[in-house]
């Protein structure tokens, strides 16, 4: 190394020097001189050359042999073609709930409008990640909806507000709530009302610190605000019973089930598809099996399950259901006291098409079953139909439905008066907690320029919407997995707890008025925790603990509520009304949508992409026109509508609806937000087609449907709804069953050139039995969240490029006006000859020796040959990356036992490997074999009906190894060899044959 | 060549004597400076306005591929269930392009139809460029194309191997061998010709260039008659090449599941219709290069004569194949097979169906006739008829069969996008840009190999003395 | 075919590749310096990580 130094006078003593900058005596070699390893003391001579300081040309000779060990680290790592994802660290503290690696699960519990869902949380590294139901609780057993399951997302929604707002501005809690306790205290002060509008209150804990609140400020009023709930339900209620109620479907107990539009299959109740499955799942024709009537104008997942099943628009169900009444007070089926239905002929209502054989097995099955029928009808439905529901589940007594008092809720009519209250500026301030009335009032223009007349208000909710844009402050509210809270449910008392610490500065709803109550003078705890604890500590029965509940979920106690008396009086009015409704022009029937609910889930871009049952559409609400009016009015599939009723209008695209009733349309609520990263602009916002009248807010006479030119590209995930009279659903009437259950088909024996695969240890395999399935698609969405499927979009899903790894098919047979509908999951079959397997150049799909058909996503280079080659076409493929750009907080939601797959990879259904190999390395850790029933799969462990099992074939005592040689049983496609693993038992339909058995 | 050079029996019926392969008096010398000079002389105006637009096109293209790689194959129509389509369309379209030139260099020449020697250099440049275009789609077309050498058997630290059971890995090592092969034969015929042109160019670069190319070549006796050997020897490789190749593509359809695809007549119906596209378009290239070059006196009406003989028979191959298709949907009573047949003439795509089996089948028969065999407008509409009918020909395999297969709930409608036209407008680009080039450069025909065919090449009994 | 011993053909030709490369980027990069009396560039700031924290008082099932 070359070295000019630096001129300097001649010394007089020798002076030895280490480096340049000790002999120039600067600070650092001062300090360099005592610490040898001070980082970049290194000599600077290395740079002498360029003349300048070593500091400024930073490149000393540990720069270099830095630069020379990193060309060497990545050289090593440059093998590696996955782009950095992040440093693993370790935990400095670890927390002491948290092992890496090991999941914990919590205890919790999902409340939806009156409904709760118990469930059991899984949590990896301190995140929730799945949900499935709680198996403790005495109803759900371990179910729930796919709603509850894809809530999990909404956790980790980036569009969720992170702290208190107030005119648009970020500020702390503390002055967020000074601004609203200064207003409340004025309010108290001069005595002016506040109102509450807040979502149903079904806590018991809840709904005390309600009262509290009450008490500490008396002007409050408090609506609980459900938009899609059924404000018809509402009435009809309190004119039956004198007072709200909720009414739960007790199946196992039901012979025969009349459905008045109720779609109490459609996923939301697991409960009823437990009862549901567990009567369908038959071995043989000798066990009971339940029948389903459905009288009904939309086709609803119901409507496809029924045995019977008879188009009947909404406005003339009420007569219909009034008919059946007298014709069984006929028949020795008393009427309760007080009911008069001599405003109702006898016979089938004039202009309703039901066959009269039809009608007489309608009559004598349920005349026969007695109470054993229960008589079931949709939320939505005008009242009369609920009213004469309720009568006819008087009259027989049925008892397949609890009735059970409940917390009433604010109707349409309710609401409007509260907008003229704020017009006539009668409040003070409102509150907003966890509704968004500025989206679902129908008059949204007098909604909001009465909100604009109250001086204060304040919104407490997770992502800024339509009503938080009209309010002044802003206080953000915690995700119900960081909440604490508490239910009653029918059979217990369920208990919500919080499954992480909050991700931001949030609270819950509780705490911000516990608040409250102290800054208006009164007492409260300083938390909804203790507060809740102490409420709990009160009521616990001997021998429970908090902990024990809390670790439990619930506490199990029938409820208390009152069974509420049926008022015969009611009915006269009911039948009147009923006899008279009539409907011009078309009829539109509004209902909340699959994924959307009432608006609240539209954000979540896993609902939002799983195919409504029925239409099969992701990411779009459009008008379901029946087949003779789309006939009548020139209606195309995808043809852009104009839909308008009283001076509401929507452009809406138009799908066509078998099944549907003549003159019937409808449309799905929910969509159509302004606000929220996923949820604005996707679909169309129905509320404004809400009635005000809420004995039949849902059910709108007089609309009007024109073509309004053009065509949209629809999102559907299936565009064709016939099976070509091919072998791909089978279904069985209960007397096939009985004498031909292998039907007309026949399988010539498959003979193969090539000796079968042989499995050692396990032969891993799946039964689906199509009686059960539903079509609900829980097992979509469990599936969704296990695997870490990507969400593509409505653009993608035009495409033809949905993720989903198992699907549900749907398809359409006989007349269109009344079709037969089979539903059929559809995912990887893992056949033993697999036809994707051996045409992959590169390996990437291969068999496992217990039976799994496997990807390599990392071996995969995209040649999608295997999907071509896929008869059932359950390969995915990335036709773009979907995953890579998400950051914090969407990837919290992620698998973390499950890779995320890159662009211009395939993927498919995994029969959940992930959970296989855990439960095989726990039984090998404690030396046993694999039980049967502990693997299992995310669909199937979702699957409400218990349609889904999966286990080792190997076994021949297990469940999955005994129901393959079921009668029922057959195997999709078998005929071109592939050797599924997956086994489908005929769907069974049970309809009244004339002289048959009747249910009694 | 010189081989076959036998002397013909004294008194052979007039009808049986092969007519003259050249038109006028062409003498080696007159050959040399005809071929030869294309390369020493300025290119025309028009050279220069088709470069421009074919290099236009092929530009585009690369930006679609550019566009493609950055974003993923999701820029393209392909969805499920019809995983492939332009892709693969284009793959096999140019694959079968190539065919002509193979059939016509090695395979007539084993017969020896000395008719060939006149286009044989021209049709194996262009299966060289098809193959080229071909190649893009296999390496553009999977979903990470950064990974694709993994389709190749290599040694690696992680002990993966390649699944010989695939066709696409058969379709790998076909191409790959198609291609050497074809570039072999191509260039070792080139070699007396470059050498030729070494000796003639008065350019230092120029013969620098060629002296490189030529390696060597002196015209010894010995060079001859390894030359002689080696093209022969290549020439059978490559005849094999020709059933082999197409027949491997066919594979990737024939041994899958998919109806429609799972058929046996798929690769003698695949090679008939390689050839069948690819006589087309040398049909096309060689009526506009016989008009521009002024080489009507070398590549004759007779040539085109022939090639539109062969053309004629391919379309009938073809319609025999397409009855076949027919008939096995009937026959075998499979309700999947009938369905997919059903698709292909009344289905979404019937269009296409009809476009093919009119394209590929009906007009081709005008050929029948001599004249038109005789009309540049006639025979061009026909090829151009032909080219486009086998590209939808294997739209009709690929998009129909997927789009509908086994389970309904999976069919769907499959529509290509701005990118996947223009990909394939830039491999047309590619292809005639490849073709001009080639057209200035090096000599378009085989001038050592037409010389031997020449009138006066052989020694015979009418007292002429050959010179060679 | 897994031997250990075998260096792979890629990291061979990577390191050829990057060494050069980085060390000619760093002597360029002494060539033209950047100006001197620049204040030093601010880090750019990290993308912001959502503290994952447990649940308090929560009682879990299992795990």
């Amino acid at each position: 190394m070359k070295t000019r130094l630096p001129e300097h006078g001649p010394l007089e003593t020798p002076q030895y020097w280490r480096t340049l900058e000790e002999r120039l005596e600067t600070p650092e070699a001062q300090r360099a001189a005592h610490d040898e390893f001070l980082p970049g003391a290194a000599p600077g001579t290395f740079d002498d050359v360029h003349g300048l300081p070593p500091s400024q040309s930073g490149f000393s000779r540990r720069d270099f042999l830095g630069l020379v060990s990193a060309t060497a680290a990545l050289a090593a790592t440059v093998a590696c073609d996955r782009k950095g994802q992040g440093t693993v660290v370790p935990y400095t503290r670890r927390p002491v709930e948290v092992v890496p690696g090991v999941a914990n699960y919590y205890a919790s519990a999902f409340q939806e409008g009156r409904r709760v869902y118990p469930v059991l949380v899984k949590t990896r590294e301190g995140r929730p990640i799945h949900l499935t139901g709680n198996d403790e609780h005495p109803g759900v057993k371990g179910k729930t909806s796919p709603r509850t399951m894809a809530d999990v997302l909404r956790l980790y929604d980036p569009d969720r507000l992170r702290a208190p707002k107030a005119g648009g501005r970020t500020l702390g809690w503390a002055e967020a709530e000074s601004q609203l306790h200064a207003v409340l205290t004025g309010a108290k002060a001069t005595g002016k009302p506040v109102l509450l509008i807040s979502g149903a209150v079904v806590s018991p804990t809840r709904k005390a610190l309600l009262a509290d609140l009450k008490a500490a400020l008396p002007t409050l009023e408090h609506l609980a605000f459900e938009p899609a709930a059924g404000d018809a339900a509402e009435e009809a209620a309190k004119a039956s019973y004198g007072q709200a109620v909720d009414l739960q479907p007790r199946l196992a107990k039901a012979k025969v089930i009349l459905s008045l539009g109720a779609d109490f299959l459609n996923g939301e109740d697991p409960e009823s598809l437990a009862a549901w499955g567990a009567k369908r799942r038959l071995k043989n024709a000798h066990e009971a099996i339940n029948r389903l009537w459905v009288l009904e104008g939309p086709l609803t997942l119901t409507g496809t399950n029924a045995d019977q099943r008879v188009p009947v628009a909404p406005s003339r169900l009420g007569a219909v259901a009034f008919a059946l009444a007298k014709e069984l007070s006929t028949k020795a089926v008393s009427l309760p006291a007080g009911a008069d239905l001599s405003a109702i002929a006898v016979g089938v209502p004039q202009g309703v098409d039901i066959p009269a054989e039809t009608w007489s097995n309608l009559v004598k099955d349920l005349q026969h079953a007695g109470r054993n029928a229960v008589v079931l009808c949709g939320a939505q439905m005008p009242a009369e139909v609920h009213q004469a529901a309720h009568l006819l589940n008087a009259m027989l007594g049925s008892e397949a439905v609890a009735v059970r008092a409940a917390e009433p809720l604010a109707t349409v009519k309710d609401l409007e008066g509260a907008v003229q209250g704020m017009a006539a500026g009668h409040y003070a301030a409102l509150i907003f907690w966890d509704v968004n009335p500025a989206y679902a009032f129908p008059r949204a223009a007098a909604w909001q320029e009465a909100v604009a007349k109250v001086p204060f208000r304040a919104w407490i909710g997770q992502v800024e919407d339509e009503t938080a844009a009209q309010c002044q402050v802003l206080l953000p509210e915690n995700h119900w997995l960081e909440n604490w809270g508490d239910f009653t449910t029918e059979h217990a008392e369920v208990l919500q707890q919080p499954t992480i610490g909050t991700l931001y500065d949030t609270r819950q709803g509780e705490d911000v008025f516990l608040g409250v109550i102290r800054a208006l003078g009164g007492h409260a705890p300083a938390s909804y925790h203790v507060y809740l604890q102490g409420r709990w500590q009160q009521t616990l029965p001997l021998g429970t603990t908090f902990e024990q509940a809390l670790h439990d979920g619930l506490v199990t106690s029938e409820s208390k509520a009152a069974t509420p008396a049926f008022k015969g009086a009611s009915v006269a009015a009911a039948a009147q009304h009923a006899a008279a409704s009539k409907s011009e022009g078309l009829e539109l029937v509004l209902f909340p949508g699959f994924a959307t609910h009432d608006g609240r889930h539209a954000n979540n871009s896993w609902l939002q992409e799983t195919p409504d049952p029925i239409t099969k559409m992701t990411w779009d609400n459009p008008v379901s026109v029946s087949v003779q009016d789309a006939k009548a009015l020139g209606i195309q599939e995808g043809d852009f509508v104009t839909l308008s009723l009283e001076g509401a209008t929507l452009r809406l695209p138009a799908v066509i609806q078998p099944g549907q009733a003549k003159g019937v349309i409808t449309l799905a609520l929910g969509y159509g937000r302004t606000t929220g990263g996923v949820a604005k602009g996707v679909g169309a916002n129905a509320y404004p087609f809400m009635g005000l009248d809420p004995t039949r807010a849902n059910v709108r006479g007089g609309a009007r449907l024109a073509k309004a030119g053009g065509k949209k590209d629809l999102s559907r995930t299936q565009s064709h709804h016939r099976m070509e009279g091919r072998d791909i659903v089978r279904s069985l009437t209960m007397d096939e069953f009985a004498h031909n259950p292998k039907g007309h088909y026949h399988m010539p024996e498959l003979v193969s050139l090539y000796e079968d695969q042989t499995f050692p240890d396990h032969k891993w395999g799946m039964v689906i039995d199509l009686a059960a399935c539903v079509g609900c698609s829980a097992c979509v969405v469990a599936c969704q969240s296990e695997n870490n499927v990507p969400v593509v979009g409505p653009e993608q899903v035009a495409r033809g490029r949905e993720m989903h790894w198992i699907r549900i098919d749907r398809y359409y047979e006989g007349e269109l006006e009344n079709p037969k509908v089979v539903h059929q999951p559809m995912l990887c079959q893992h056949c033993d000859n697999a036809p994707c397997e051996n045409v992959c150049p590169v390996n990437a799909t291969n068999h496992s020796p217990d039976g799994l058909n496997q990807m390599a996503y990392n071996r995969c280079v995209g040649t999608r040959y295997c999907g071509n080659n896929c008869p059932y076409k359950v390969r995915r493929f990335n036709f773009l990356e979907y995953t890579a750009y998400k950051t914090e907080p969407e990837i919290l939601v992620n698998n973390p036992e499950v890779t995320v797959r890159p662009r211009g990879v395939m993927e498919k259904c995994s029969f959940c490997v992930q959970r296989i190999n855990d439960v095989k390395i726990r039984a090998k850790g404690d030396g046993r074999a694999i039980l049967d029933g502990e693997v299992t799969t995310a669909c199937m462990a979702g699957c409400p009906s218990d349609a889904i099992v999966f286990g080792d074939l190997k076994d021949p005592k297990s469940k999955v190894a005994q129901l393959v040689n079921a009668s029922r049983a057959y195997r999709v496609l078998e005929e071109v060899g592939a050797k599924p693993a997956i086994t489908y038992l005929a769907d069974l339909k049970n309809p009244a044959v004339e002289g048959g058995p009747h249910a009694s | 060549m010189r081989a076959d050079a036998a002397h013909l029996p004294g008194d052979i019926p007039e009808g049986l004597i092969e007519p003259s392969l050249t038109v006028g008096k062409v003498t080696p010398g007159s050959l040399d400076d005809q071929v030869l000079a294309f390369p020493e002389t300025r290119p025309p105006k028009q050279w220069y306005i088709g470069l421009a637009i074919t290099l236009t096109a092929l530009f585009i293209g690369l930006g679609f591929i550019g566009y493609t790689f950055v974003t993923g194959i999701g820029v393209w129509g392909n969805n499920s269930p019809v995983f492939w389509a332009f892709d693969i369309i284009n793959f096999v379209f140019w694959v079968g392009i190539g065919h002509a030139g193979t059939l016509i260099s090695a395979i007539l020449f084993l017969f020896r139809k000395r008719w060939r020697n006149a286009i044989a250099r021209f049709a194996e440049a262009m299966t060289i460029f098809a193959v080229m275009c071909a190649v893009i789609f296999p390496l553009i077309h999977v979903g990470r194309p950064w990974v694709a050498f993994w389709l190749f058997p290599y040694p690696n630290q992680r002990a993966l191997w390649t699944n010989f059971r695939s066709p696409l890995l058969w379709d790998v090592f076909a191409v790959n061998t198609y291609f050497s092969v074809s570039l072999m034969f191509w260039y070792l015929g080139l070699i007396p010709d470059i050498a030729s042109m070494r000796d003639r160019t008065t350019s230092k670069l120029r013969k620098t260039i060629y002296t490189v190319l030529a390696l060597g070549w002196r015209g010894a006796a010995s060079h001859w008659q390894h030359y002689e050997k080696a093209y022969l020897l290549l020439a059978g490789l490559a005849t094999g090449l020709v059933l082999s190749v197409h027949s491997v593509v066919s594979f990737d359809f024939a041994t899958s599941v998919v109806p429609g695809w799972h058929m046996t007549i798929f690769p003698p119906y695949f090679v008939a219709g390689a050839i069948f596209a690819g006589f087309s378009m040398v049909v096309i290239v060689l009526v506009v290069v016989r008009e521009t070059m002024q080489l009507k006196n070398l590549i004759t009406m007779r040539h085109l004569d022939v090639m539109n003989k062969v053309i004629l028979a391919m379309s009938c191959i073809m319609g025999y194949s397409y009855m076949m298709e027919g008939f096995t949907a009937w026959y075998s009573m499979n309700e999947y097979l009938h369905h997919g047949f059903m698709n292909i003439i009344t289905g979404t795509y019937g269009w296409a169906g009809w476009l093919t089996i009119s394209c590929n089948i009906f007009i081709p028969q005008i050929l029948w006739f001599k004249k038109a065999r005789a009309s540049y407008f006639w025979m061009i509409f026909v090829a151009i008829g032909v080219t486009i009918g086998m590209w939808f020909e294997r739209f009709v395999i690929i998009v129909i069969s997927l789009h509908q297969d086994y389970l309904p709930s999976a069919w769907r409608i499959y529509k290509p996008t701005m990118t996947d036209f223009g990909i394939l407008l830039g491999t047309f680009g590619l292809f005639f840009t490849l073709v001009l080039i080639f057209a200035r450069v090096l000599p378009v025909i085989a001038t050592t190999e037409v010389k031997a065919i020449l009138p006066d090449a052989q020694p015979s009994h009418h007292g002429d003395d050959a010179h060679v | 075919m897994a031997d250990v011993n075998r260096k792979p053909m890629m990291d061979r030709a990577a390191a050829l590749v990057a060494g050069p490369f980085l060390l000619g980027q760093r002597a360029l990069s002494l060539v033209f310096q950047p100006d001197q009396g620049a204040p030093p560039k601010t880090l750019k700031e990290a993308p912001s990580r959502i503290t994952v924290t447990p649940p308090e008082h929560a009682i879990k099932r299992r795990g």
